[in-house]
């Protein structure tokens, strides 16, 4: 289990509604709707529903979530994980066994030449279709904002604190 | 006697904790023990016991069976078991509930229901 001690745990007789806000890990095992705002990981495990605009660092969902994810590192979809929403973060896993409806955003697309490039705004706008395609003014301009200067390690990701990631298979890096 | 008394800290088998950095808004309702370092504005219905711990803030009507109060509580609290309020903790807002424990040193300003009607009288 990825929980850290000292964390938030949202047991699994627990509901609730409304917006969840903080600075820690939260496990949900119970059921959250409304929004959830992180600047740390969320990890839904399989008893736990999210319904609800979440906005967090990493995401881990062995559980349900339906609503829009905005992580600023990773979204990972385990094989229990059954997501209906879409997903905008830099690194998108998705294991074998894992359930998904939905559209995703990974940001700027290194193709081959573009990969060293800078200039993010450039070639995000290269990509019409899938620009125009973008569900919200906002998820653009967060990505804008966040990702833009920093283009995608490519080494495996350092900064996952979460010993649950198996990072099997990794549906991206083309 | 009707009433089964729950231990006074069963704090070990409590599965939810409201962490500390996390702030609420909204409405918490469910079947089991609650930890509360954190703050939570709006409603708290439960069927068991809520702690407030020292660095909890609560803007919220509670409605559990048992209270552990040793952070803040701004709203009415109703309990169909107990209410403890201990030193250092602040609580401003309506009690009620069959029995009610006030430590020194607590701060609370509010009305205080013991009757609650159908309960029966613990010797009194």
């Amino acid at each position: 289990m990825a929980t850290t001690s000292g964390s938030t745990v949202i047991g699994e007789s627990i509901l609730i509604n409304g917006n969840l806000n903080g600075d820690e890990d939260l496990t949900v095992r119970g059921r959250v709707e409304g929004t959830v705002t992180l600047s740390r990981t969320l990890v839904v495990e399989p008893s736990g529903v999210v319904k609800a605009e979440v906005q967090v660092r990493n995401c881990v969902i062995a559980g349900a979530v339906i609503g829009n994810v905005t992580a600023t590192e990773s979204v990972e979809i385990t094989k229990e994980g059954r997501m209906v929403g879409d997903i905008a973060a830099p690194r998108v896993i998705i294991v074998d066994g894992a359930s998904f409806k939905g559209r995703v955003d990974m940001g700027e697309v290194d193709v081959g030449a573009e990969r060293a490039a800078p200039r993010a705004a450039l070639s995000r706008a290269q990509r019409p279709a899938l620009a125009t395609a973008r569900p919200t003014a906002r998820v653009a301009r967060e990505e804008a904002v966040g990702e833009a200067p920093a283009p995608r390690p490519p080494a495996p990701p350092p900064a996952l604190g979460m010993g649950a990631v198996k990072r099997k298979v990794v549906v991206k890096r083309k | 006697m009707a009433v089964i008394e729950k231990p006074a800290a069963p704090r070990s088998g409590a599965q939810t904790v409201i962490g500390s950095s996390i702030v609420i808004d909204g409405e918490i309702s469910g079947d089991e023990d609650l930890v509360i370092e954190g703050t939570v504005k709006g409603k708290i219905a439960l069927r068991e016991s809520l702690f407030v711990e020292s660095s909890g803030v609560i803007e919220a009507d509670i409605e559990t069976a048992n209270v552990e109060v040793s952070g803040q509580v701004t709203g009415n609290i109703a309990a169909t078991q107990k209410v403890e309020l201990k030193a250092a903790c602040k609580v401003m807002g309506d009690i009620r509930a069959p029995r009610i424990l006030i430590a020194d040193g607590a701060v609370f300003r509010g009305n205080v229901d013991m009757d609650m009607g159908a309960r029966a009288p613990k010797g009194k």
